[in-house]
């Protein structure tokens, strides 16, 4: 009886059980710190979908797995460092449309990096290795040391201290409850790039073929598409939002440093975990999860928050391990 | 008398070569050469790089006992070996006195800790695909040496824990003069950790060897089908995965003896698990031996890098970049690590393995 019941109503369950656990932290501190809590949250977790999108999607169409997205993050992010730098008047100066202009200048410079930097990835290492999981992770994991050592050579070694536009910092006082800016327009940010993407995937000609290939990458190839571009240009797309990512998370930690990657990249895994491997519905989902409890725990015991997420990942492996969302969503 | 099955044909004729033929007298001289470097090079840097190859050996042996004969990628392995060390420096340098029985205890610790963890995350992890064992052990790692800097009350944090040695293994301890040189607690200490390491390696091959050993490459060859044919595979990569990360701590706790202490970068870190990653595939994936020549090869070169450094700069004196380059040797570790994966996946014993084998088949061929 306990089984049709749970069959029956069991994904409303699990919403609600999981909105209950959302609001628990309330009881243990003030509704405004918790709409803080929140926000920072949602903004974190929309930086972590940038990231965990790109690796969801490459693994959803190719089956690659790419251990080296973490170091193109850094890219990401080393390359809007270079951004900020040389357009410092513009970060500088207190208003709106210059340091907009001066953000969307280093979106283009890290999506940029990043496109480049996919193509050449998927072209001289990935593509020798496509179909063997194992190789897979071995030659991503070599390409992501690679890489490193070249930020370490471009840039320096350090840990260098990103600017942050003026405007952006800073909060807004909104009936006493302080709202942090950069949050919210990072949460924008991360809305609007997942509206396009589901806007590409669902009404364009490509996004059909790249859908269609998700599932049956053969075919595609017998309707007389080149799959192999297809695969270069997904590949390219997924480490160009990765490169976003990394932009969005340097401004938000205010610092850059060579290994950044590596512990965002386990970050990204556990979100990709949570959601489903192949969906980007589910690396949304997963990555507010990750934001939020991540937030809301390191608020109330500090030292459990890395902790506390890696505890969601082992629950999600024991009552449903293939992750929230089916691949394709 | 009955038919004897192929696998039992091939494990008599391997029986009767084992003591006999040139790899056997290779691996007696390698032993040697290991038993004789505290008297041939008395210097404290050739004792050090003889250990840390035999550890680092041992170490990679039991890593590539995962990947090379299971196809089980873990990057959690280095932080078994961290168990391994903390256990022992938290039993006798931070928790209790310096004595041989707070020593075992520490063994007996760690090898409980181990047990425990890896049938955990085996049980977690397994029951998805493959790659998900290589996530999650990443972020446990990961997660690791984070609880083992931020707790620092229980581990002594960014610092570490040192230890004293004692007793035998105390430096001052001196058993009177051999050939020479001074049997101090170093060179015992140096053979205690040596006989170990040989056991466990011993136990390593013993166990490939075993009816056990055939069932785990039979499920790195084609994993479908040794479940159609009726094998559990899930428990015999959890028990694969226990003996490999158990071998992993108690080399964790030889190490920590050797050096004295044990932080989170000398233990738990991850420039150690890259390490480990290229001595693996540089010696040869799924040949135990691949261990002690990836472990040589990459040790030797760390020691010898600096000279080489100073090498190209006197070589090529205007050419900074070539400089910047050559300090960067993680970056050309990197890059031949891509090109090992990519060209020469059998490593260095691999493929001589290959190349013998293929000069016996092209000797019988040619004969006929």
């Amino acid at each position: 009886m306990a089984e049709t019941f749970l069959k029956k109503w069991g994904k409303q369950l699990s919403i609600a059980i999981f909105i209950l656990l959302f609001l628990l932290p309330l009881t243990k501190m003030g509704f405004k710190t918790y709409l803080t809590l929140t926000i920072a949250g949602c903004a974190m977790g929309m930086m972590l979908f940038l990231i965990a999108s790109g690796l969801s999607v490459i693994f959803g169409l190719m089956d690659v797995i790419n251990f080296a997205h973490g170091a193109c993050f850094a890219f990401g992010a080393y390359a809007g460092f270079s951004t900020f730098n040389a357009l410092q008047a513009w970060v500088d100066a207190n208003s709106w449309f210059l340091n907009f202009a001066a953000f969307m200048c280093a979106i283009l410079a890290a999506v940029a990096v990043g496109l480049v930097i996919g193509v050449l990835l998927e072209r001289f290492v990935v593509r020798y290795v496509y179909g063997s999981h194992l190789f897979q992770i071995l030659i991503t994991f070599g390409a992501s040391v690679v890489l490193v050592e070249f930020i370490k050579i471009i840039w320096s070694p350090n840990d260098e201290v990103m600017a942050v536009p003026l405007t952006f910092q800073g909060n807004w006082d909104v009936f006493d409850v302080i709202i942090l800016r950069y949050p919210i327009i990072t949460i924008f940010l991360g809305l609007i790039v997942y509206g396009i993407i589901q806007t590409v995937l669902k009404k364009t000609k490509v996004g059909k073929i790249v859908r269609a290939g998700v599932e049956d990458a053969e075919m595609v190839q017998a309707m007389g598409h080149n799959i192999f571009l297809i695969f270069t240009g997904v590949f390219a797309v997924g480490v160009a939002f990765a490169a976003m990512g990394g932009l969005t998370i340097s401004i938000w930690s205010r610092s850059v440093y060579p290994d950044m990657g590596g512990w965002y990249l386990i970050f990204a895994f556990i979100v990709v975990i949570i959601g489903g491997l192949g969906s980007i519905t589910g690396s949304l989902v997963g990555a507010l999860i990750v934001g939020l409890a991540y937030n809301y725990v390191a608020y109330v015991v500090p030292w459990a928050a890395a902790g506390v997420n890696i505890l969601i990942m082992v629950i999600i492996l024991l009552i449903r391990p293939t992750g929230l969302f089916a691949a394709g969503k | 008398m009955t038919d004897q099955t192929p696998v039992q044909i091939h494990r008599q004729m391997q029986r009767r070569k084992q003591f006999t033929g040139f790899p056997f007298y290779l691996k007696l001289a390698l032993l040697m050469l290991f038993i004789a470097v505290p008297f041939l090079f008395p210097a404290f840097k050739s004792v050090d790089l003889a250990l840390n190859v035999i550890i680092f050996s041992v170490l990679v042996a039991s890593f590539d006992l995962l990947l090379g004969y299971t196809g089980i990628l873990s990057f959690g392995h280095v932080m078994f070996f961290g168990i391994g060390a903390y256990s022992v420096a938290m039993l006798t340098g931070k928790y209790g006195d310096a004595t041989y029985a707070n020593l075992g205890l520490g063994f007996m610790i760690a090898i409980g800790i181990t047990l425990l963890v890896a049938l955990l995350i085996s049980f977690l992890s397994l029951r998805v695909k493959a790659i998900f064992f290589a996530m999650v052990t990443l972020a446990i790692a990961e997660f690791a040496i984070i609880f083992a800097t931020k707790a620092s009350e229980f581990t002594g944090g960014e610092d570490g824990i040192l230890i004293s040695t004692f007793g035998v293994f105390k430096r001052s301890f001196s058993l009177g003069e051999f050939l020479g040189r001074d049997i101090n607690g170093k060179m015992i200490t140096y053979y205690f950790i040596l006989a170990i390491c040989v056991v466990l390696f011993l136990l390593m091959m013993r166990f490939i060897e075993s009816p056990l050993g055939r069932v785990m490459q039979a499920i790195r060859d084609n994993e479908p089908r040794a479940e159609a044919i009726g094998y559990k595979t899930f428990v015999f990569k959890m028990i694969s995965i226990c003996f490999g990360c158990l071998i992993a701590t108690i080399l964790g706790a030889l190490y920590v003896m050797w050096t004295g202490y044990a932080n989170p970068e000398s233990v738990l870190g991850t420039p150690i698990m890259v390490d480990v990653l290229l001595m693996v595939i540089i010696g040869g994936m799924g040949t135990l031996y691949g261990g002690i020549a990836g472990a040589a090869f990459v040790l030797i070169a760390y020691t010898f890098l600096p000279d080489l450094q100073k090498i190209a700069a006197s070589l090529f004196p205007g050419i900074p970049f070539l400089h910047a380059l050559m300090e960067r040797w993680h970056l050309i570790l990197g890059i031949l690590f891509i090109l090992v994966v990519l060209f020469f996946p059998k490593g260095i014993v691999g493929s001589i393995r290959e190349y013998v084998t293929r000069r016996k088949v092209t000797k019988v061929a040619g004969a006929n």
